[in-house]
């Protein structure tokens, strides 16, 4: 009777494999339910390469809104807070033109989606922060994205720990609680900005915020990857027009940036920092030599390609 | 030919995008002592970018040109058993020299991800490649000057110094903006600040 396990493996194979894609895909539900809908405070560490540091998070959901503060706890006192995803104030070096981006609405994670460029996969069981978690991975189906596995709580949906993995497997972060509590909510006094938060003023964005004068596409993008924001700003210090394009594929986010270079001649370069790559290719353009740089949580030679496939709408381009 | 176009042929040779005309331009121009170096201080400024000081005494271009002036010699000369071990050689020399070039590549690709490796991850992890260590690399040395991290490439190096943090800065933040995983953007933009 050697064909019964044989038979009984080929059965559960069967069943399990869709069983435990659903399983993955109602567990990403949870997790972007979860942040809606869940308050709670806790600390986290972030570690990438040459980098490490600590942070605290408080998270309140009170009458249909988020309210969250999150803060540095070692080295500089690095401080966010948002209300329904609206930065109230930063420390720091803020950006500015980026605060009312037009459909700048955070996008929800959408799992059915996510299957197209991922296998989902309920993968085990874990322990993070004193708490039972289910281990989700999503495996990248092309290498235009890298993986994450997250280690979702068991009883809430909160993501305790979340790893960024390339192709070879290699750890590119890790951002992972060491303290959570869900059982009480942040009171007010926790949730009340710094004296360093700087409050972000949308106004002033505005007026930084500068109508593009070309438009930009990309001839190649990775599969999945849409255009969810386009800015153009003028930059205080160069005086240049910086346009940036932000692509995303639910999940994965890079953005390209092009900037003229008015004669200047400026070699090409690659970066890594940690998750993050750069790249920067020139573009000879009609209107003169532009610099387009690749930023994003992607591979290099996917960001190369990107940065190599940009074009403007207004008249043909040649590399 | 200019000076400028032979550098961006030996940086694209270097990083494994030049095509054939580039690749002829730099093996042409690789007798010449600054060339040569010209090379090698990209390879090392390229190994201290990546910290991953390894090989850099690695002269790939020499070995191919040399390898291909050998066989540049016609067919017709001496035939007899040296000769075509000879061929053997130089095919093993471009070979190596071209497996050298592509190991060189790749950890460049490594290099940058380096991180304290999680000894088990369940599921997902084959076998890893154990690359140099890295560890207790925090606040090195050449972060402190930028991400561009030194004036690696000649020209004005500045100008990636002066744009790269805005540009990653600006990145982090309007992922930190549209994530749904809220706090994960945000440290990652709150890492580009610790320098």
């Amino acid at each position: 009777m050697r064909s019964i396990p044989l038979l009984t493996l080929l059965l559960s194979g069967w069943f399990v494999v869709p069983a435990h894609a659903d399983e993955a895909q109602d567990w990403l539900t949870r997790l972007g339910q979860a942040e809606q809908q869940q308050s709670f405070q806790g600390t986290f560490v972030y570690e990438r390469n040459g980098s490490f540091s600590t942070h605290n998070i408080w998270h309140r959901v009170q009458d249909g809104k988020v309210r969250e503060r999150i803060l540095q706890l070692d080295g500089s006192a690095q401080e966010v807070v948002r209300l329904d995803g609206r930065t109230q104030c930063v420390s720091g070096l803020l950006v500015a033109g980026l605060g009312d981006t037009p459909n700048s609405a955070a996008r929800a994670l959408d799992p059915q989606k996510l299957k197209n460029w991922y296998d989902l996969a309920v993968i085990g069981k874990s322990r993070v922060a004193g708490r039972p978690a289910v281990i989700v991975s999503l495996t990248p189906r092309d290498q235009h994205r890298y993986g994450f596995e997250l280690h979702l709580d068991k009883e809430t949906g909160l993501p305790l720990k979340s790893l960024l993995l390339n192709d070879k497997g290699q750890l590119l972060e890790r951002f992972q609680f060491t303290q959570l509590n869900t059982a009480d909510t942040p009171p007010d006094k926790d949730l009340q900005p710094g004296s360093d938060c700087k409050v972000v003023n949308l106004e002033s964005d505005k007026a930084s915020a500068v109508k593009a004068a070309q438009s930009w596409r990309s001839d190649w993008l990775p599969p999945g990857f849409v255009l969810t924001s386009s800015t153009a700003r003028k930059d205080p210090a160069t005086k240049n027009q910086v346009n940036s394009l932000m692509y995303d594929d639910g999940l994965a986010r890079f953005s390209v940036f092009l900037e003229p270079l008015n004669g200047e001649k400026i070699t090409d370069t690659r970066t890594q920092l940690g998750p993050t790559v750069a790249v920067s290719r020139r573009l000879t353009t009609p209107q003169g030599d532009m610099m387009v740089t690749v930023v994003g949580e992607i591979p290099a030679g996917t960001a190369e390609r990107i940065a190599l496939s940009m074009r403007t709408d207004t008249a043909t381009t040649q590399q | 030919m200019s000076r400028e176009a032979l550098q961006e042929s030996l940086s694209a040779v270097m990083d494994n995008e030049a095509d054939e005309l580039e690749l002829r331009r730099v093996l042409s121009a690789c007798d010449d002592v600054e060339t040569r170096e010209t090379w090698a201080r990209y390879q090392i400024a390229r190994a201290v970018m990546h910290k991953d000081l390894l090989l850099p005494r690695l002269d790939i271009a020499a070995a191919v040109s040399a390898a291909l002036a050998d066989e540049a010699v016609p067919a017709k000369a001496t035939r007899g058993p040296w000769r075509s071990l000879g061929r053997l050689a130089v095919a093993a020399s471009v070979t190596l020299a071209v497996l050298a070039g592509v190991r060189l590549y790749n950890q460049d690709e490594i290099a940058g991800v380096e991180l304290a490796q999680q000894s088990n991850q369940p599921g997902l992890v084959a076998p890893q490649v154990k690359g140099p260590a890295v560890l207790a690399g925090y606040n090195e040395s050449s972060e402190a000057t930028g991400p561009m991290a030194n004036g690696v490439l000649q020209g004005q190096p500045g100008w990636h110094d002066q744009r790269l943090p805005g540009y990653l800065r600006q990145h982090a933040q309007q992922a930190a903006l549209k994530g749904t995983e809220s706090a994960l953007p945000y440290a990652r933009a709150a890492s580009l600040e610790n320098r």
